[in-house]
């Protein structure tokens, strides 16, 4: 009983620390003949991918290519436009703002997201007294659906009854205009979005660190590191490649955030916090007549700008695999 | 050898799989509504449960038609979208009940049959209400109830302010009020300026009753109602969360007792009752004095296309049965609105004489869709709320946002 | 030993100041949910409902229980499907890593950046094919869309931590690949298993765009759409929105804190070793 218990332990350690393990024999793969096994694995997956997702991700290409109204959208028979839609978006005077808005949307969303996830995650890595159920409620956030969790944010950000700037009042700073000054829009749907992806961060990165080696932290104790060495030594080089997905998803999913946004501010005022995602949003469904062609387009750029990142991490991991 | 078996065994695992899907398909494939059988129903009442009146009217209507009826109430915001879709796929209800400027889109797209195909009678409906469900001649829907917009007021705020309600007949007099209200310490107005459609049907008694024209947003008329509101903010009479605000969201401000006026809508009548103060309305004023006209709410009952046509027999019956004189007065009593029907307005006016008001408003008021703008207001609108947002939030001056919001609504 | 020292408990306290700090937006909505109307937008506004009202818990426990049950099926039904699809395909592509792995990979991150409606709107015209409208196993399906690519990434990115002489061993052992696969791989990733479940749960539980287009006109509705009861054509309830909200998170907030327990037992077993 103890050495199962053992070996399992011993294995579960080492999950996710195969980058930095030590160049032991050369990985000689599970024998050859696995290439069928490995479809046969991928099989149900494949499967659903080519059920569920084919059909949607034509949709969009296919609303983008065509000129559609809301009369051919029902009817069909819409015609063929080529890239006009693509030109029509990129010719846009809010193009360019509401791409400078999705770029610094996301980036600060990823930066806050990411450290702040890291620090709670590496905060609850040592367990203490009511540890687990502390972390648990971390979550709780995430079992809100948007439209509380947003509008709760709209209600503190209010300008006239929130409670933030009832706060900013007591210490004796003027009210700020969070939501409906062109200034403050970005920066308070960004405080909503980064509070929202916190957890997901702390999950992730905590599962990362739960997989690096005792080991590890035994033998650089033993050499007097201090926790600030064993940080920047151990435990960030071995947590990178949860590090690169979390990044990774995360930037997904920032990229594609909408209703959190569209909830709080509509994009508003005067489009000072609309990204590509909401814009994508208010041409196709946010009106009384759809534009539903240069809304699927824009929503195409955003799958390109997310192959981009996919295409720079797949990169980084070959390079890594190969070091 | 084992591995062929193995592979086999993967193989079942997927025939189940599939079978698990096609026998959930067969089970449920009875509610198909082209295949006879019950009649669909989609309205965007979500707040009406099954035991609600309105749910009972619908089932009482269906079993005098012969049929059953099925009903989902569907989010606003959502149905316009889901209907389109519907449409799309040939699986449209019945019976589809939409906000009143959709009904252009949908007829738009092809979605809806006409007052000729379906053999609807329409002739009782007043005619500003019935002209948001008409284009070119032909009409798409029976309005099932009105609503507009009014000043309600909190009668002990005046009071002490030393106004009387009765001297506020136009903007002038009105701004002269929110500046004694503000001089007690209390707060002038509260209105909802969001960018979205709820911010134009808010901003259009203003814009209209400046005597500006949809058709031209940067005229002088339309600057001096833009420069009104924009005003307002500056001075402290309107909070600055106006800009952000929706209908209920400033009902919310309302009902605190800290304002004097709140721009709203029939619908609140019901929460007016539970006000912790004494309230009273009054019409919007026009700029010059009078009332200025309010843009028309509320829902329209349509029948869309289908492919087996013999549906529409019974469908036109269900709608007759809900638009009927007394059925429309219990469903615009349960959702406090105006009747889109002479007869029954009086009826409505004598039960409850404070929609007096509200009656009058109604017969004011203005289709939003009219004067033929059909699928070109939408444009205009979203150009109108984007103006009014920039003006409200410092970005722009009335007259440079309403000169980039004519353009914009010009050129698409 | 980590029993409770005096530095542990300084800990504790910290931990209960930032999750304070975290959850004080869920605290709000507590409050909201317990207001009445007239003070919702008081200046300033009420820390504590005083004068609360408990109208809008009378709404939501009238109306809304049933459409607990069917978010927690969907849910379960999600975790199911998705670990099932997932864990394979992250063993693969960790593993066996076969030719095209990472072009499936790669088709999988452009899944996850299909706009939800499209994706939604794509559903539709499936599942009326199917007939699987309105149902319990159409919703899982759907929602299951939501957590698949994300499972795969993250079992590849966990699974390629799993040292090769351990698989090796078992094949030595004279195990075949679904054996490997079962007894050694599964077991090894659970600390994955339940990261990938619990967001699996978490998304189909407050998932709100297929619910609303897939199941919107069933008898199958989950606590989602039970929150539009609230929300009229022209006015919202927002008192007994939050109660929704508060009601339908505090099951799920308990399964998530024995989750937790669980794989922090997981965990604890591995440090305690020596």
């Amino acid at each position: 009983m103890p050495s199962t218990t053992e070996t399992t332990a011993a294995v579960r350690d080492q999950g996710g620390a195969a980058s930095a393990a030590p160049p032991g024999p050369p990985p000689s793969r599970v024998r050859r003949p696995s290439r069928w096994w490995a479809w046969g694995f991928l099989a149900p997956v494949t499967i659903y991918l080519a059920a569920f997702y084919a059909y949607p991700l034509y949709r969009n290409v296919e609303l983008s290519l065509r000129e559609y109204t809301v009369r051919s959208f029902v009817q069909g028979g819409a015609p063929f436009a080529g890239l006009d839609n693509y030109r029509t978006v990129l010719t846009d005077p809010a193009f360019g703002p509401t791409l400078t808005h999705t770029v610094v949307f996301t980036a600060a969303s990823l930066a806050f997201q990411f450290t702040i996830g890291m620090a709670l995650a590496l905060f609850f890595y040592k367990h203490f007294p009511l540890s687990r159920t502390l972390r648990a409620l971390i979550l709780v956030p995430w079992l809100l659906p948007l439209i509380v969790s947003a509008s709760t944010w709209s209600w503190l950000l209010n300008s006239d009854s929130g409670l933030v700037n009832a706060a900013l009042g007591v210490v004796g700073v003027d009210p700020v205009n969070w939501l409906t000054s062109p200034g403050w829009s970005l920066t308070s749907v960004i405080i909503a979005n980064v509070w929202i992806g916190i957890p997901f961060n702390l999950v992730v990165l905590y599962s990362g660190l739960q997989a690096i080696p005792a080991e590890m932290y035994e033998a650089s104790a033993l050499d007097g590191a201090t926790g600030w060495q064993r940080f920047w030594g151990i435990t960030f080089p071995l947590l990178r490649p949860v590090s690169a997905i979390t990044l990774l998803l995360g930037l997904i999913y920032t990229l594609k955030v909408f209703d959190i946004i569209w909830i709080m501010t509509r994009g508003g005022p005067t489009g000072s916090s609309a990204t590509l995602a909401t814009w994508s949003y208010r041409l196709g469904f946010g009106n009384l007549l759809p534009e539903f062609g240069p809304g699927a387009a824009i929503g195409n750029l955003l799958i390109v700008l997310a192959l981009i990142a996919g295409l720079v991490y797949i990169r980084i991991e070959r390079r890594q695999q190969l070091r | 050898m084992t591995g062929l078996s193995r592979r086999r065994r993967l193989a079942a695992v997927a025939v189940i799989a599939l079978a698990a899907v096609t026998t959930s398909a067969c089970s449920s494939s009875a509610d198909d509504p082209t295949d006879g059988g019950a009649y669909l129903v989609w309205d965007p009442y979500p707040q009406f449960a099954d035991d609600s009146d309105w749910v009972a009217l619908l089932k009482k209507c269906g079993t005098s038609a012969g049929v059953t009826v099925e009903r989902t109430g569907y989010d606003t915001t959502d149905l316009t979208n889901k209907a389109l879709l519907a449409a799309q796929q040939g699986n449209s209800p019945d019976v589809l009940i939409v906000d009143n400027p959709v009904i252009s889109t949908l007829a738009e797209a092809g979605a809806l049959t006409t007052t000729d195909d379906n053999k609807l009678d329409v002739s009782a409906m007043e005619k500003n209400l019935l002209g948001a469900g008409q284009s070119d001649g032909k009409t798409y829907g029976v309005p099932i109830g009105a609503n507009t917009l009014a000043l309600y007021y909190n009668k002990d705020l005046l009071t002490a302010a030393g106004v009387d309600p009765a001297t506020v007949t136009d903007w002038t007099s009105l701004t002269t009020a929110l500046t004694k209200v503000k001089a007690k310490g209390k707060k002038g107005i509260t209105f909802s300026a969001i960018g979205t459609e709820e911010g134009s049907f808010q901003f259009l008694p203003w814009f209209w009753g400046s005597g500006a024209q949809l058709t031209s947003l940067d005229s002088p008329q339309a600057v001096s109602a833009l420069t009104l509101w924009t005003d307002w903010l500056k001075q402290g009479h309107a909070p600055n969360s106006v800009i952000n605000n929706t209908q209920t969201t400033s009902w919310q401000e309302f009902a605190t007792g800290d304002y004097a006026f709140a721009e709203n809508g029939t619908w609140q009548l019901a929460n007016a009752e539970k006000l912790g103060f004494a309230y009273g309305t009054i019409p919007i004023p026009a700029s010059a004095g009078g009332p200025a006209p309010a843009p028309t709410g509320g829902e329209f009952v349509s029948i869309p296309v289908q492919k087996k046509t013999g549906r529409y027999e019974t469908s036109q019956k269900l709608v007759t049965c809900l638009t009927n004189a007394d059925n429309l007065l219990t469903t615009d009593t349960t959702l406090s609105y105006v009747a889109p029907v002479a007869a029954v307005q009086e009826r409505q006016a004598t039960a409850d004489p404070k929609l007096k008001v509200w009656v009058e408003a109604v017969r004011a008021a203005k289709g939003r869709t009219g004067d033929n703008l059909g699928t070109k207001y939408p444009k205009i609108s979203e150009s109108l709320w984007t103006a009014v947002q920039s003006a409200l939030s410092g970005g722009k001056s009335p007259q440079e946002a309403l000169t980039a919001a004519q353009s914009a609504a010009a050129t698409r | 030993m980590t029993t409770s020292t005096p530095r542990a408990w300084w800990k504790t306290g910290v931990g209960l100041v930032l999750t304070g700090l975290m959850l004080f937006p869920v605290y709000w909505m507590i409050n909201v949910s317990f207001t009445r109307d007239q003070d919702m937008r008081a200046t300033p506004p009420h820390l504590f409902p005083t004068n609360g009202t408990l109208d809008g818990y009378r709404a939501v426990l009238d109306q809304q229980l049933p459409y607990l049950g069917t978010s927690f099926l969907v849910g379960l039904g999600t975790v199911a499907l998705t670990v099932a699809l997932a864990a394979p395909a992250g063993y693969a592509l960790a593993k066996l890593r076969p030719p095209g792995g990472p072009a499936l990979s790669f088709v999988l991150l452009i899944a996850q950046m299909i706009p939800g409606i499209i994706m939604a709107m794509g559903f539709y015209a499936i599942f009326l094919t199917l007939g699987v409208l309105n149902t319990l196993p159409g919703l899982i399906l759907a929602d299951t869309t939501l957590a698949v690519p994300f499972g795969v990434l993250i079992f590849t990115a966990f699974m390629s931590g799993i040292p090769d002489e351990l698989l090796q061993a078992a094949v030595v052992d004279g195990a075949g690949q679904l054996r490997t696969f079962w007894s050694v791989v599964l077991p090894v990733s659970r600390n994955s298993i339940v990261t990938v479940s619990l967001f699996a749960f978490l998304w189909s539980w407050s998932d709100f765009i297929f619910a609303s287009t897939l199941a919107g006109g069933g008898d199958h509705q989950p606590i989602t759409l039970g929150i539009y009861h609230y929300i009229g054509n022209n006015n919202q309830q927002w008192n007994a929105i939050m109660a929704t909200a508060v009601v339908a998170s505090i099951p799920a907030a308990v399964l998530l804190i024995l989750a937790q327990r669980y794989v922090s037992m997981g965990v604890t077993a591995g440090a305690v070793k020596d």
